[in-house]
């Protein structure tokens, strides 16, 4: 059996795999192989390597190992930090007879508080910036906390 | 005395104060911005504190982390060392309020002496002697005629916010005066948010001379013989010594006891500099004070066998000068700055230091933050090390720095080591035979040849 594939139908797949976010389609037939591979717009910027032009061959190849990149630093980008913005203690609930701000595995808001950072007798409520689960809390609560220090792991997806 | 100390600084001055505290057997923390983490300051003190991204404004001139920084290792004194927060009054008064002892005179002596026309005003007061000028700040093109025409030209405007030679112009004819005076003004204003402007004569060849002073809580003051720092590119230093071939003893102890007196007369306390223009004549007259430690500060303790830094924390904590009064020059002393720059264009030269090779020896101090392999960030100054000398005369120490400076090895980035050897061997530098204008002539010098 021939396979018949035309410029027009290739170019409906890519429509397709652009309109449902695919990262990567490949369909393989007995004498015919297509793939078609999507870059994500983050790595963009970073990983793209510039490839020549007639460097079609490897083309597919060197997309594929883009791809798996793409993958693995998006697990890590599923995992965002809380810093803390200034010098300070950190506290993880507004007084001692309070309950926490937040638990390990609480689902939070953007912009809702997760704990005070104490700095010069001042309470400064630190909020989140993402939505997502608490993945971990990684400062103890009334221990110093220095700029940038990681306070908190939250899984976004 | 403190059992622990913060460092609100960076650098070789950092590093200084950590190792006099470590004499001292009191623990210290370093305070850095993301820049600094390999810093050696943050390396060699007990604890380290990130403060903030590598812009300083966000972070060595952070007042609220820096003291939430010393409140959280419990601290219990800061020292500023010099620039960054150094002269800000704000530094010391939040200090107290959050109950930290600041390394430094008083917040209200240096709002005085910080502004240059109040502090001007406050020494003819002190009976120290001032140039000739204003009474106060000049506000319209009007009066600088007057004054100008009184004193007489040359004169120099001078910004009341100064510093490093900002807002700063000299004047030799009636006709520049207006457009002068209008830009002296602008700059003032951009440079300090502050137009104001006094007047002083301006003396032609003065020569740079400072007075180092130590005064403790108890009233115990000492002042010590002159360091000479007329060697300066665009008001910034780059060679001192002491003794000046210039000044003789009488002037000398004239300069200790008028400093003496108007340190007693503003009540000052801890470490200062008074700074001083001197005359062909040998007339000394007051141009400013620092409230802080110096950058040159090496040489009065090389040339006088002491530890001005140790004794600043000990004075603080509420202990006795222990200093004799029968203190003298034993030698002299010299210190070359040595910037990460070109030596020609004086353009900075951050990077990677790659190979670096300090000389050692009997009279000879190196204090650096610089090591192989360091990264200089560039968002500080150039300063990477000073190469400080100590010989018995003034030939002898003339030639260790030379015989160091030439040892000195700095691969990766660009120093004025070049210059400093082109200084060292100059026949007026070796005769002593020089003033404020003696290195901006050297470099025109080489320019035209």
């Amino acid at each position: 059996m021939k396979t018949k594939i035309d410029y027009k139908e290739i170019s409906k797949l890519i429509d397709l795999l652009e309109k449902r976010n695919l990262v990567q389609f490949e369909l393989e037939l007995e004498d015919f192989k297509i793939k078609i591979s999507r870059e994500h717009k983050k790595q963009k910027v970073k990983e793209a390597p510039i490839l020549p032009d007639s460097a079609q061959s490897d083309r597919i190849t060197d997309k594929k190992e883009i791809i798996e990149k793409t993958e693995d630093k998006s697990e890590d980008n599923n995992l965002h930090f809380i810093t803390s913005p200034m010098v300070g203690t950190f506290y993880r609930s507004s007084d001692p007879s309070s309950d926490p701000f937040v638990e390990i595995g609480e689902k939070i808001k953007k912009n809702q508080t997760l704990c005070i950072i104490e700095a010069m007798k001042l309470m400064n409520e630190i909020e989140s910036n993402v939505e997502g689960t608490i993945e971990d809390i990684l400062v103890k609560n009334g221990n110093p906390v220095e700029y940038g220090q990681k306070l908190f792991s939250i899984k976004t997806r | 005395m403190f059992k622990k100390i913060l460092i609100a600084n960076r650098g070789e001055i950092a590093l200084r104060i950590i190792r006099a505290a470590k004499e001292l057997g009191i623990k210290t923390v370093a305070v850095f911005s993301e820049a600094d983490r390999d810093s050696l300051h943050s390396i060699l003190a007990d604890e380290k504190i990130c403060i903030g991204p590598a812009k300083a404004s966000e972070s060595y001139l952070n007042i609220p982390n820096i003291i939430s920084a010393a409140l959280i290792t419990t601290a219990e004194a800061i020292h500023p060392g010099y620039g960054f927060l150094s002269e800000n009054p704000r530094f010391p008064e939040i200090c107290k309020q959050e109950g930290l002892i600041f390394l430094g005179p008083s917040a209200s002596i240096m709002r005085v002496l910080g502004d240059k026309n109040r502090a001007r005003q406050e020494m003819k007061k002190a009976k120290l002697p001032v140039l000739p000028g204003s009474d106060g700040i000049v506000e319209d093109i009007e009066t600088a005629e007057k004054i100008a025409k009184k004193i007489g030209f040359p004169i120099i405007l001078k910004a009341t916010a100064g510093g490093g030679g900002k807002g700063m112009r000299i004047v030799r004819s009636l006709s520049n005066l207006e457009a002068q005076f209008n830009v002296a003004q602008n700059e003032s204003n951009s440079a300090f948010g502050n137009p104001s402007l006094y007047i002083e004569k301006y003396i032609e060849n003065g020569r740079h001379i400072e007075i180092q002073v130590i005064r403790d809580f108890n009233g115990h003051v000492l002042a010590f013989g002159e360091r000479e720092c007329s060697i300066q590119r665009k008001h910034q230093k780059i060679l001192e010594e002491t003794p000046s071939t210039f000044i003789d003893e009488k002037i000398r102890k004239k300069m200790i006891k008028s400093v003496e007196t108007a340190t007693e007369y503003i009540n000052y306390h801890s470490l200062g500099t008074f700074e001083f223009l001197v005359d062909s004549k040998k007339n000394f007259y007051f141009m400013e004070a620092n409230t802080r430690v110096q950058v040159e500060h090496p040489i009065t303790e090389m040339a006088y066998g002491i530890d001005l830094i140790k004794e600043q924390i000990r004075i603080a904590s509420g202990k006795d000068l222990h200093f004799s009064r029968d203190l003298d020059f034993i030698g002299h002393s010299i210190e070359c700055r040595i910037n990460a720059e070109d030596p020609d264009s004086f353009a900075p030269s951050p990077g990677k230091i790659d190979f670096l090779v300090f000389p050692g020896g009997e009279g000879i101090r190196i204090d650096s933050a610089a090591y192989q392999g360091w990264n200089i960030p560039p968002h500080y100054d150039s300063l990477i090390a000073k190469v400080i000398s100590h010989a018995p005369t003034r030939k002898e120490a003339i030639n260790k720095m030379k015989t160091a400076l030439e040892m000195t090895t700095v691969v990766g980035v660009k120093t004025n080591i070049p210059l400093h050897l082109n200084i060292l061997s100059n026949s007026n530098f070796l005769n002593g035979l020089y003033h404020t204008q003696f290195l901006e002539n050297l470099l025109s010098q080489k320019v035209n040849e």
